[in-house]
């Protein structure tokens, strides 16, 4: 143990040593020998503050790492480890007006929220320690005439692996901006450059931290056509109760967020994670980022926020151009629909009688809907774009010869809002009979959503199963084992109707239990993936039919040669026979023609009932070749 | 749409890039050079593999020209677009909402301009008016240049007495 008199020397030491070697044409300073004793007396290193400002976690046995990855980024060789060491080159680096980092600025600049704590807690004398113009960061933060910070949430898409479970960005709202100008906006957003053509290794480097993250201000209205325009994607928007103060500190970590980069964890340190630290630098009160020690889903960060008393003020939501279609389509007659349909064909019936007949505002209203629709079909097929654009241009002609403006129609959203949703790990715990015997079960699933869990909050006829294992003791066997294991379980559902034709998929990878010939109780892993064909009918409240045609591939020990693939068809629906019960029923005919020759008849049917937000009640029964097995689950999301 | 999972789960190869529709976007940038690169980047984010990076990476040009303290690149100063390129780039960048809006007489890309161009929100239903009624020649200028279209668009302001007014203040 070194006495706290040595111990002070030596940092004094080691201050005037960086301070030499740094700057070593100029005599050490002792007034910064001064303000390194003050800072060791006062423990600033050890405080919340310089730990958010740098981003330090602790270590699970002990010491700090910081979750930055830039080198740029520490002052001190010794930065990403040693909150200590940091924080003497920040003090040090302060007296220098050598030019620093990726953005090529002064310490003091360059790291503008460090300076503004470590003068607040240290009183740096103005005589000794001048402070620095920091002309580019004045006009930077200015150039947003901030006046709030909302938070955006864009909704899962399905087909791209990448967003299934939604991004986060935040805004920052203008001075002066209305609901219509909200778009001229910058937003902050954490998002891993990855060079182009990646292709097979973009999800393996994606997962595992091979990509660098940055922080970047791309206008609100770029974001709003990717996700509006482009992929689909209704975007939810909560404006944060941030104060000046709390908008300076978020402006001022982020501008020194551009001299840093962090390595990018698509489940953990993720798009979502990284706007937490912000936002928790911006208000230390809040304490987001500890929520989460296993991975960051966007949706669960959204329901963080909303869930802290008084941080989110109001909530808007901005449709996407199929929301958009299908709602307005709601409002329209059948002959004007029809109307439309003939339009999304033939730019030249704008001219015809048939419009030209309705009162002007319909005849507005059903062209606006015909190029809503035109736009996305060039959107959807890059082969159309053209064609599409070329067709819009004339009906919009038409439209522009009516001279009057279209109604500006408040949109409500399909799916409610992401924060009312259940959480996305759940455990389930019951029992049930299979065959001759019964049995208890447990299982957990790490995320996410499945087409019987309460619909609330997430997207509609979409499920994501990731990570899920299934463990049973079977009584008259008195064996206890892996009933089911899942790696992946995706569905996409895509009622078609007259305007959409999108085709449904699904995809699954995991294990099961089988009986098979001579064996009783058998793992089988199977590689299951379909394309198909769903619809929808509103009898009791929504029902979703669909079919899919489907290739399977078996490796168990129970076949000879101990595998078998092949193909087949299946069919089922699900209904909500009430608000809170849902009843999912499928069957599935698959014949193996390589390997083990063989045939499987599946069938089942699910019921749900939801309990609370977090809680439901499951049977579920299941046929499968020659097993019959029934199971009732109490499942709780966590 | 369950070929684009394959590809993105890496089953497939990344189909190749190459002769997709990159001839469509004529240099019809601000001048900067950001307005060409952009909507390049941006149409072609509907290939395959860029639309898989879209969604975490979300933006293809994030970090070199939008990056936060990134110093001066093209039309952008520190990740910020410059003040005398905003309305150019605007424009660009929304050309197709901008028309639609034009046509439908309303809409938020509209005001948006409007409010860039200077237009006091209470002039705005007059600015859209303006934008119906001259819709075929604005949709020619702006497939010129955008510099073209919001020149046509300044010029027609000035010359309408309600508008002219209300802008020069």
């Amino acid at each position: 143990m070194l006495s706290p008199i040595v111990h002070t020397l030596l940092i004094l030491l080691v201050g005037l040593f960086l301070a030499t070697s740094i700057e070593a044409q100029e005599p050490p300073a002792p007034y910064l020998s001064e303000l390194l004793q003050r800072a060791h007396q006062a423990k600033l290193a050890n405080e919340r503050e310089w730990h958010l400002l740098l981003h330090y976690r602790a270590n699970l046995f002990g010491g700090y790492t910081s979750e930055q990855d830039d080198p740029g980024f520490f002052l001190s060789p010794d930065g990403q480890t040693d909150p200590q060491a940091e924080l003497d080159a920040t003090l040090t680096q302060f007296f220098s007006p050598t030019l620093i980092g990726r953005s090529k600025q002064p310490a003091q600049c360059a790291f503008v929220a460090r300076y503004a704590w470590l003068h607040e807690r240290l009183d740096f004398d103005a005589g000794q320690l001048p402070a620095l113009r920091c002309d580019r960061f004045e006009r930077w933060r200015e150039e947003f005439h901030a006046r709030s910070i909302t938070l955006v949430f864009p909704s899962a898409f399905m087909n791209n692996p990448a967003s299934m479970f939604g991004h986060t960005l935040l805004r920052i709202d203008q001075e002066g901006q209305t609901p219509h100008t909200r778009i001229l906006a910058y937003t902050i957003n954490f998002a891993a450059d990855v060079p182009k053509d990646e292709g097979l290794a973009y999800p393996v480097r994606g997962i595992f931290g091979g990509y660098r993250g940055y922080f970047s201000t791309i206008p609100y209205y770029l974001k709003v056509q990717e996700y509006r325009d482009i992929e689909n994607r209704d975007i939810w928007e909560y404006r944060l109760n941030f104060d000046e103060p709390k908008i300076r500190r978020l402006l001022m970590h982020a501008w020194e967020l551009g001299n840093a980069s962090f390595d990018y964890f698509f489940f953990k340190e993720n798009c979502s994670y990284h706007l937490l630290s912000l936002l928790e630098y911006a208000d230390p009160s809040l304490r987001l980022t500890d929520k989460f020690r296993f991975w960051t889903i966007p949706a669960d960060t959204v329901r963080l926020l909303a869930d802290q008393p008084g941080l989110v003020t109001d909530t808007a939501f901005r449709p996407s151009r199929v929301t958009l279609i299908r709602r307005k389509r709601e409002q329209l007659t059948a002959a004007e629909h029809g109307l439309v349909k003939r339009l999304v064909r033939d730019a030249a019936v704008a001219q015809s009688d048939d419009v030209r007949s309705l009162p002007l505002p319909r005849q507005a209203f059903v062209l606006d809907v015909a190029s809503d629709y035109v736009r996305y079909t060039g959107e959807r097929d890059e082969s159309q774009a053209t064609a599409a654009r070329d067709h819009n241009r004339q009906l919009l002609t038409a439209r522009s010869l009516l001279r009057i403006p279209s109604e500006d129609l408040s949109i409500l959203p399909f799916a409610t809002q992401p924060e009312s949703g259940h959480k996305t790990s759940r455990a389930s715990l019951g029992g049930g009979w299979r065959n001759n015997d019964s049995f208890e079960e447990f299982s957990v699933r790490t995320a996410y959503h499945d087409l019987l869990d309460p619909e609330p909050g997430y997207t509609p006829d979409a499920q994501i199963e990731i990570g899920s294992i299934s463990v049973r003791h079977y009584n008259r066997a008195a064996q206890t084992r892996i009933e089911r294991a899942t790696l992946l379980n995706v569905v996409s559902l895509s009622p078609i109707d007259s305007l959409f034709r999108a085709p449904s998929w699904k995809l699954n990878v995991g294990m099961q239990t089988i009986r098979h010939g001579e064996c009783q109780l058998c793992s089988n892993w199977s590689l299951n993936g379909g394309i198909g064909a769903a619809t929808e009918t509103h009898v009791l409240r929504r029902e979703v039919w669909f079919a899919f045609a489907e290739v399977e591939g078996n490796y168990s020990r129970a076949y000879e040669e101990r595998h078998r693939v092949g193909g087949g068809a299946s069919a089922g629906f699900y209904a909500d026979v009430a608000e809170r019960w849902r009843v999912l029923a499928s069957a599935t005919y698959l014949r193996y023609a390589l390997g083990d020759r063989s045939d499987d008849v599946r069938w089942s049917v699910g019921q749900r009932y939801t309990l609370a937000q977090n809680w439901a009640l499951r049977l579920d029964y299941n046929h499968r070749d020659h097993d019959n097995d029934v199971l009732f689950t109490v499942q709780a999301f966590f | 749409m369950l070929r684009q999972f394959i590809v993105a789960l890496g089953v497939v190869a990344v189909a190749s890039q190459a002769g997709l529709a990159m001839a469509a976007n004529p240099d019809t940038g601000p001048g900067c050079g950001l307005g060409k690169l952009a909507w390049a980047d941006y149409k072609n984010q509907k290939n395959i593999a860029p639309q898989v990076m879209m969604a975490t990476t979300n933006g293809t040009f994030g970090s070199g020209t939008f990056g936060i303290s990134s110093g001066t690149s093209g039309c952008t100063n520190d990740g910020q677009v410059m003040a005398d390129q905003k309305t150019t780039m605007f424009a660009l960048l929304n050309f197709e909402n901008l028309t639609q809006e034009m046509a439908q007489g309303q809409g938020e890309h509209l005001a948006s301009l409007a409010t860039l161009m200077g237009v006091p929100s209470e002039q705005h239903a007059a600015f859209f008016a303006l934008t119906q009624e001259r819709y075929t020649a604005l949709v020619q200028d702006g497939e010129t240049s955008s510099v073209a279209l919001v020149k046509t668009l300044n010029d027609a302001v000035s010359k309408s007495p309600v508008l002219a007014q209300a802008v020069s203040r």
